[in-house]
């Protein structure tokens, strides 16, 4: 949302950057991705016109067209416990790093394909989803060398860039720059109070929405919502010399446009009862209306939920994290029977992802502390359901006494823009190495 | 408007919740050098008028909801000691706690009542304060961390947020070690009661930030401040709160050297700051957006309004900041991060509840013009910051507005309807958003 860089300037960058790195190879791919996402592309041989120009205006047609692929990020705020969510229960050093801590075998909901590992008992619904071959998981997801600090590995997670950068955008934002419209709001929703920060853009306008049906602009005594919004509009219009009034000017002039769009949602006196309950949690309820809002079919490509919080469980992890995680696990399977009744399920995938796992040994305050290797979720119809990466196991931990890193986060995030959403992963993270992994049934 | 008070409207929204009527007149007749001295060393009471309340009953913060949160929206408001305010807003965002965590006002309250002591003098104070507040010690799990297994949470907060910046002069071993000599501290969840275990203390030697020895918690904060990187970090944090700009390398030398001859009195660094040139620039387009607690005190303030609807207890939650409920324990994203879709609605319905229903139908004649109409707006809100081209745009609307509308029942709902638009607009509008 908050701009910087003129359009053109940016477009030309991506063309350099496509045209210096291996175009073969990039090219392929880039066929592979249309036919991904239903086009057929007739005029490759067009004069005077790049065929990159020519892919790039399609691709942001099919982005705009209802029925495209939407990635939804789920994000469990403050490191949540992989080794207590899926756990391995064929791991002996488990019970003796986690003298406080261990789930009991007999305790855990087992897997329909292996014994190596079982849910935590707080997951059945989770648990349905994974046995409905509709969870993909990767039990130990981080980058080289975690770095512990919630701040620095969040923004490695968000930005997509796992270092320092100045950069502030987030990879689903940059996704949007690049396969986006520039005047739709709705083709990224953050179903959060802030914009969640995975999805802030360079360019592509983004929206906030928390809930669709209390977005209206009521002064007492005007009689009519639209009568400030006029001047408003012209204000907005305007552009700023400084970014502080310009993302002002931005934010209205986008909210404005959403509320327009969201007009038929608000509308609607009691949204219909979801087929199956969604928990009444912050979660439960932002999942709710999300939904709500991808049934419109506003054209949305991404959006992003956050959980409540709380996954930071330092202490009482053994009274907290049940908690959590059952909100995750019937939210999840909430959504998904949602998602099924509003014919959404085959375009819908969900990446449930935390900043990093937590230290395999328990600390004396019945918790754990910081540590690396999270665990990372794919869901939705369309995901490869099973076990999909592998785990590091316990007996050999990383020097600080961490789970070891087996697959690298950006090679998670270049797989599902690759195969789910058709966009080289290139242009929205530079260059990634490392297979890409099957998450997507074809 | 002269420069001078131009300068001196600035300062006050920086460096506090924004003017009350009269106070742009009354400092910039002394001078932005005076003003400066006033704010830095503030004296008598604490708040001006009475407490507000809500449907007849006082503010209830230990077991009303959200009436926490409007005690503190409520402090800023009727300040009379703006910069000791605001910085304990700061320092609420700098040492951040979050009672969604701790979930206990009373130990919040006190947590305030130490951030705001210690608002406007040594920063070692306050560490110190912070490490042994209770709130705190909840927060990042400091309270019950033994010898036998030290919980890190406080450890690297202390280092990477409080003191240093992430990854800036200390290492993994660092956080371990400081870890170990954070432990004895104790809760009794049951009685509510903190103390301090000896014999739960690690008193092992450890190695800190390059030093060796038997430490104890609170020389750990000592350490953290003695290493070079800290006094730039904290000053350019400083410099942050106050401007969104890159504070100019000559001036943050100074406030440096400042801060460190001062032995961390962060008085000397703030005056430097707040007579720098750079923090006057742009007068003509402000360039930071108003924190959202900022921005309704400052509607309140400028509009001689208190907390007295019990609507706040939501409103401020939809533009994103709740004092008392940072969203983590790095605090509030801040700047441009505070504008969104959703957040700027949030901030139009703020101007809802500040204005409420104030303007009666029939209570404007049909003989008021455009200009007058907006001169009476800019008067009930006391003349809030846009652009040339907002005033344009809203000096059209005055005329489109009520454009032939002369029938008796159009007069009496449109005249004042047009008050009602404007003031909002002038409040609530994208210019208001920044100062």
């Amino acid at each position: 949302m908050r701009a910087g860089i003129p359009i053109d300037a940016h477009g030309a960058c991506d063309d350099w950057r496509l045209a210096h790195a291996a175009p073969a190879r990039a090219l392929s791919r880039r066929s592979l991705l249309l036919g991904g996402t239903g086009l057929v592309v007739g005029a490759l041989g067009l004069p005077g016109v790049s065929p990159q120009r020519i892919l790039e205006a399609a691709r942001a047609d099919a982005a705009a067209r209802p029925d495209g692929r939407i990635l939804v990020s789920l994000y469990l705020d403050g490191g949540n416990d992989g080794l207590n969510t899926l756990v391995p229960l064929t791991d002996g050093r488990y019970r003796e790093l986690r003298p406080r801590l261990a789930v009991r075998p007999q305790d855990t909901l087992p897997l329909h394909d292996t014994r190596e590992f079982g849910w935590h008992p707080a997951l059945a619904g989770l648990r349905e989803l994974y046995d409905a071959g509709q969870v993909a998981v990767l039990p130990s997801v981080d980058y080289a060398d975690p770095d512990l600090s919630h701040f620095n590995s969040a923004a490695f997670w968000r930005t997509g860039i796992a270092g320092p950068t100045l950069d502030r955008s987030g990879w689903l934002g940059r996704t949007l720059d690049a396969v986006g419209s520039m005047d739709n709001p709705l083709q990224g929703i953050s179903a959060t109070w802030g914009l969640d920060p995975v999805l802030i853009s360079r360019r592509a306008p983004v929206a906030t929405v928390i809930d669709p049906s209390d977005f209206g602009f009521w002064i007492p005594g005007v009689w009519d919502d639209d009568t400030p919004l006029r001047p408003i509009r012209e204000i907005a219009a305007k552009r700023a010399r400084h970014p502080a009034l310009q993302a002002a000017r931005e934010a209205y002039a986008g909210a404005v446009e959403v509320k327009g769009r969201l007009a038929p949602l608000a509308k609607e006196k009691e949204p219909a009862k979801p087929p199956r309950a969604y928990p009444d949690t912050h979660l439960g309820k932002s999942m709710r209306s999300l939904a709500r809002m991808l049934g419109a079919g506003f054209g949305t490509r991404i959006a992003a939920v956050t959980s409540g919080g709380g996954f930071d469980t330092h202490e009482n992890q053994l009274t907290d994290h049940p908690k959590l995680l059952r909100d995750v696990g019937d939210s999840l399977a909430a959504w998904q029977a949602d998602l099924v009744a509003r014919g959404l399920a085959g375009r819908v995938i969900t990446l449930v992802w935390s900043e990093f796992g937590r230290r395999p040994q328990d600390n004396d305050s019945n918790g754990t502390d910081h540590g690396a290797g999270g665990l990372v979720l794919v869901v939705g119809e369309r995901a490869q359901g099973g076990i999909q990466s592998e785990f590091p196991g316990l007996a050999r931990l990383d020097p600080f006494d961490n789970l070891r890193v087996t697959t690298e986060f950006r090679t998670v995030y270049a797989s599902l823009l690759e195969s789910w959403l058709g966009v080289e992963a290139e242009r929205v993270l530079g260059r990634v190495r490392g297979a890409r992994l099957a998450l997507v049934r074809p | 408007m002269t420069r001078e008070r131009a300068r001196i409207e600035r300062l006050l929204w920086r460096a506090g919740f924004g003017p009350r009527p009269g106070d742009v007149d009354r400092l910039a007749a002394r001078g932005l050098e005076k003003a400066v001295d006033e704010l830095l060393d503030p004296s008598g009471p604490q708040l001006s008028g009475s407490p507000p309340r809500i449907d007849g009953k006082p503010l209830d913060p230990r077991n009303v909801w959200a009436d926490d949160i409007l005690w503190w929206l409520d402090r800023t408001v009727r300040t009379r000691q703006p910069l000791a305010e605001r910085m304990t807003l700061s320092w609420h965002d700098h040492f951040a706690v979050s009672n969604a965590s701790v979930g206990d006002v009373r130990l919040m309250l006190r947590y305030y009542a130490s951030l705001r002591r210690g608002s406007l003098g040594r920063f070692r104070d306050l560490a110190r304060a912070m490490t042994l507040d209770g709130a705190m010690q909840v927060f990042l799990d400091l309270a019950n961390s033994s010898d036998e297994s030290p919980n890190e949470n406080y450890a690297r907060e202390l280092l990477e947020l409080f003191t240093l910046g992430v990854n800036n002069g200390y290492d993994e071993r660092d956080v371990r070690e400081a870890a170990r000599a954070l432990t004895g501290f104790t809760f009794d969840y049951d009685t509510k009661r903190f103390a301090y275990d000896r014999k739960r203390h690690d008193g092992g030697l450890k190695s800190v930030l390059g030093k060796r020895g038997r430490f104890e918690p609170l020389d750990i904060v000592d350490l953290a401040i003695a290493r070079p990187e800290h006094a730039r970090y904290l000053c350019q944090k400083l410099w942050g709160y106050l401007s969104p700009r890159t504070c100019p390398p000559r001036l943050l030398d100074r406030m440096v050297r400042a801060y460190r001859d001062s032995g961390t009195d962060v008085r000397p660094p703030l005056r430097l700051a707040l007579t720098h040139p750079a923090l006057y620039a742009d007068l003509d387009e402000p360039h930071q957006v108003k924190p959202p607690v900022v921005y309704v005190a400052g509607m309140l303030r400028a509009t001689g309004r208190g907390v007295e609807r019990q609507e706040w207890r939501w409103v401020m939650g939809g533009m994103g900041q709740e004092p008392f409920y940072p969203p983590n324990v790095s605090g509030w994203e801040g700047d441009e991060a505070w504008l969104t879709t959703g957040t700027v609605r949030g901030r139009y319905v703020a101007a809802q509840v500040a204005l409420g229903d104030e303007i009666r139908e029939g209570s404007i004649a049909q003989t008021q013009t455009p200009a007058q109409a907006l001169r009476s707006a800019l008067e009930a809100t006391g003349h809030p910051w846009c652009s040339p081209r907002t005033m344009s745009v809203l000096r059209g609307y005055a005329r489109r507005s009520v454009a032939g509308r002369d029938e008796g029942w159009q007069v009496k709902h449109y005249w004042p309807e047009r008050q009602r638009v404007l003031r909002h607009l002038l409040l609530a509008g994208p210019d208001a958003q920044v100062c």
